[in-house]
């Protein structure tokens, strides 16, 4: 009951592609579990087998305690679905296919629904062929923000949002999360799954290649430590020697380097016979952590890792 | 540096005038549009050339003699007949020929009207609305460059589908000069439509909207031919020369050719080209001439479930096709006189109508005509609801509390309830007109029965097209080819080799009223259809869902 989906092993092939090969994601109930990678790594895959649209061709889902394959329309009844491209239809309005969607699933709570309506500032009356691709997403986020249900599926749901949106729709998970809604929240704005994730998981080519709560994913890697020092010449000698110290490199009179974790008592010891000036030490951002797990990937398309970027 | 020194005289020269730079990159984005179209353009062609083939071919048979052309032209002569045939020229010396013009000719028009139509509303409409033709707007294109390629796609289609029907027809043993005469005139409705549709796309900003508009222009241009050719025969009327087809039809092919009147339809499109042209200009990228109104902010109590979600968009479908399919119900019901009194005058029809009487053999192929229109709506559906799901609709309703059996069993059960209603009707519609055309009150539940009976096929048809969909979803196109297959046969059943129309319903089914009721075959071809649906549902049921 603590873990509202678990997948393991998921083997997903469409024809010589596999999408999913051997994916395991576990998000804990009443999480906000953030879901990271680039196009084509899996995450919609991933999404579509969990609402039971695609079979897997190996491996187990449980979602809510059910078979998300067998058990569709029952597990359907306590979640919610909200893709990143919404198609509408071109003959109803906004406020239309909200209330059928809505009534498709035995009716919405009418207050919540203007009240989302509201903070989204939706125009209702507009038919889905004339929105823009931001108004289809608020439809679809009202259609499925309205629903009472335990688990929320999200697929980049903020995509075409302007930032003001973008800080309603993060205040809306937040209150979900805050009620115990479970959330899995696919996106490629890493400062929103940063901002709103209890655990992330990060899948690449279709498998998952890091996951844990952000704590846990930052003490595996490395701090960046930038130092004013007044010996910056010997400082950069004695710190590149110390085991543990990556890209270790200099601007006048400051230093900046890596640390992994276990090493940064052993720095921060060092640094004083240089004499310190000044001293800033940042953790990893989800930013580093995700591209740290694509630094191949970047460097075959010409980006060299700890380039400002 | 060389870089700069060779762009220096690009940059500096002189912007050009506008009217040049609007057809800017026409030649790139032809290509693209017939790279597009090539497998379109090459089924149409095929398809259109070989049922005209296969038609002249029947007719010929079916009326070798000259008493049997002169007797038909005393039918074709009636006023509902001629509302569905043409203006009549040589009707008192009815060849094959004038025969094929004025009775084929209008049936061939029609579905290249709709492709050309189409073709344009597809690469100027859709491409825009979908946000193609901005990403191809902002490299260097001129406005007019995507309505020119739209065009140009739509023109090499018809001449495709013009030029093969030629070829087919040198083959029967028509006139060749007559064969030109009524190709050139398919060709020149094919552009006429195109050119409608090039205005139609700049009215309103949808596709939909756009493609509705061009398929009035083509109902309308219908009908003042069919009244005009009622109130006047060979072209005497002005509604005639107010239509396209009307143009067409007064070439006089195989009869007295002429070529002038396809001089108006070349007029018209120029107009409608240049129309199109100044409209673009007009107005800007991705909005039409025509604001969209907007709708309501809730939905009604009604629009509830999945029943009331598909009436709501099929409506515009089930009327449009319903009404066809009753107009031409009560139409062939207003034929049961003259047919009657052809029948008496030409005994040799019994090849075509059957051993039985002939009056009765007659309604028969009706019913199935009417059967066969109501099928292509079924087919139709059944692409309605492969499009809901390709456009990610329908992962968006499935992903609620809706079961697939239920997604897919209310638009099945609705297109399924809409062509029995519409059989219903339009047997009706055929039963009173008949009764009233012979006098003959119990003309009405014969003829009424003679529709009803081919329910069972249209739901075959429609089987076949939810198993198609339900397990191979992307060979749903190829149903079209099945539903050409079954209208060959039910037409010119007769004539072809034995056990070419096994696979057609309607073969099984009783030719009412022609012959006998029978039961047997009506159950076991409604069992067939239950069987074919149940297996759609039972692989759609298994198979991944798109989006």
């Amino acid at each position: 009951m603590s873990d509202a989906i678990v997948a393991r092993d998921l083997v997903k092939t469409f024809g010589r592609k596999r999408a999913l090969d051997g994916f395991d994601l576990t998000v804990r109930t009443g999480e906000v579990h953030g879901f990271l990678g680039p196009n084509g790594a899996g995450k919609s895959t991933t999404i579509r087998v969990l609402l039971g649209l695609l079979r897997a061709d190996a491996g187990d889902v449980r979602l809510l305690d059910g078979d998300p394959w067998r058990d569709a329309v029952a597990l359907h009844r306590r979640l919610a679905y909200i893709p990143g491209d919404v198609a509408l239809w071109p003959n109803l309005s906004g406020g239309e296919t909200i209330d059928v969607l809505g009534r498709l699933r035995g009716g919405l709570d009418p207050r919540r629904r203007a009240e989302l309506v509201d903070r989204f500032e939706l125009d209702t009356r507009v038919k889905g062929r004339a929105y823009s691709k931001g108004n289809r997403q608020k439809v679809a986020l009202v259609a499925a923000l309205a629903a009472d249900v335990e688990l929320l599926l999200m697929d980049e749901p903020t995509s075409g949002l302007d930032p003001l949106m973008e800080a309603v729709f993060q205040e809306i998970v937040r209150e979900a999360a805050a009620q115990g809604r479970t959330v899995l929240l696919s996106s490629h704005v890493l400062a929103e799954v940063e901002a709103l994730a209890d655990r992330v998981t990060i899948i690449r080519q279709g498998r998952a290649v890091q996951s844990g709560s952000l704590d846990e994913l930052r003490s595996l890697t490395r701090t960046t430590v930038t130092a004013g020092l007044r010996d910056g010449d010997a400082a950069e000698r004695a710190l590149t020697a110390l085991a543990g110290v990556h890209h270790v490199r200099r601007d006048d009179g400051h230093v900046t380097l890596d640390v992994d974790t276990a090493s940064l008592d052993d720095v921060l010891a060092a640094l004083p016979a240089f004499g310190v000036q000044s001293l800033t030490a940042h953790p990893p951002t989800l930013e580093d952590l995700f591209l740290r797990e694509y630094s191949d990937e970047l460097a075959t398309l010409g980006v060299r890792e700890g380039e400002p970027r | 540096m060389t870089a700069t020194t060779t762009a220096a005289p690009t940059a500096a020269r002189a912007p050009r005038p506008q009217h040049v730079g609007a057809l800017v990159g026409t030649r790139g984005l032809v290509r693209v549009a017939l790279r597009f179209d090539r497998w379109r353009i090459l089924v149409w062609s095929v398809a259109v050339a070989g049922l005209t083939q296969v038609s002249v071919d029947a007719l010929a048979d079916v009326y070798g003699t000259p008493e049997s052309r002169a007797a038909r032209a005393q039918l074709i002569s009636s006023p509902a007949a001629t509302a569905l045939a043409g203006p009549g020229y040589g009707l008192d010396d009815y060849t094959l020929g004038a025969m094929t013009a004025n009775e084929l000719g209008l049936w061939v028009m029609l579905p290249v009207a709709i492709m050309a139509l189409l073709t344009v509303t597809r690469h100027l409409r859709a491409a825009e609305e979908d946000g193609r033709l901005e990403l191809v707007r902002s490299a260097p294109v001129g406005r007019d460059a995507p309505v020119v390629a739209g065009l140009v796609a739509a023109l090499v289609g018809t001449l495709a589908v013009g030029g093969l029907t030629y070829l087919a027809l040198l083959s029967t043993a028509l006139d060749p000069v007559g064969s030109a005469a009524l190709c050139a005139g398919i060709v020149m409705v094919g552009l006429v439509f195109a050119g409608v549709s090039a205005v139609a796309s700049q009215v309103s900003a949808h596709a939909r909207t756009a493609s509705s508009l061009g398929m009035a222009a083509v109902g309308v241009a219908f009908l003042l031919r069919a009244v005009g050719d009622v109130r006047g025969p060979e072209s005497t009327s002005v509604l005639t020369w107010l239509s396209p087809f009307g143009w067409a039809q007064a070439t006089r092919a195989y009869v007295d050719e002429r070529w002038w009147p396809l001089l108006i339809g070349v007029v018209a499109t120029v107009v409608c080209v240049v129309v199109a042209f100044r409209l673009v200009a007009l107005r800007d990228l991705g909005t039409g001439l025509v604001a969209e109104r907007l709708g309501r902010t809730a939905a009604s109590p009604a629009l509830s479930g999945m029943v009331p979600l598909t009436l709501r968009r099929q409506s515009g479908a089930i009327a449009s096709w319903g009404a066809a399919v009753v107009l031409m119900g009560g139409l062939v019901g207003l034929l049961a006189g003259a047919v009657a009194d052809f029948v008496e005058s030409e005994a040799t029809l019994g090849e075509l109508f059957g051993d039985a009487d002939p009056v009765a053999g007659a309604f028969t192929i009706y019913a199935v005509f009417l059967a066969l229109t109501t099928a292509a709506y079924a087919v139709a559906a059944v692409g309605a609801v492969r499009a809901e799901e390709t456009a990610t609709r329908g992962a968006r309703v499935l992903a609620g509390p809706v079961s697939r059996a239920h997604w897919l069993g209310a638009q099945v059960g609705v297109a399924a309830v809409a062509s029995v209603v519409v059989m219903l009707v339009a047997g009706l519609a055929m039963g009173l007109a008949g009764a009233g055309s012979l006098s003959d009150p119990s003309q009405l539940g014969t003829l009424l029965g003679a529709a009803a009976v081919t329910i069972p096929g249209v739901l075959c048809v429609l089987g076949v097209a939810v198993l198609v969909y339900g397990v191979a979803p992307r060979l749903l196109g190829l149903v079209w080819a099945y539903v050409a297959y079954v209208g060959v046969v039910g037409m010119f059943g007769a004539l072809l080799p034995d056990g070419s129309d096994a696979l057609s319903p309607f073969t099984y089914l009783p030719g009412l009223p022609a012959e006998e009721m029978s039961w047997p075959p009506v159950v076991a071809v409604s069992a067939v259809a239950a069987v074919l649906v149940g297996a759609g549902f039972a692989g759609f049921r298994r198979r991944d869902v798109v989006g």
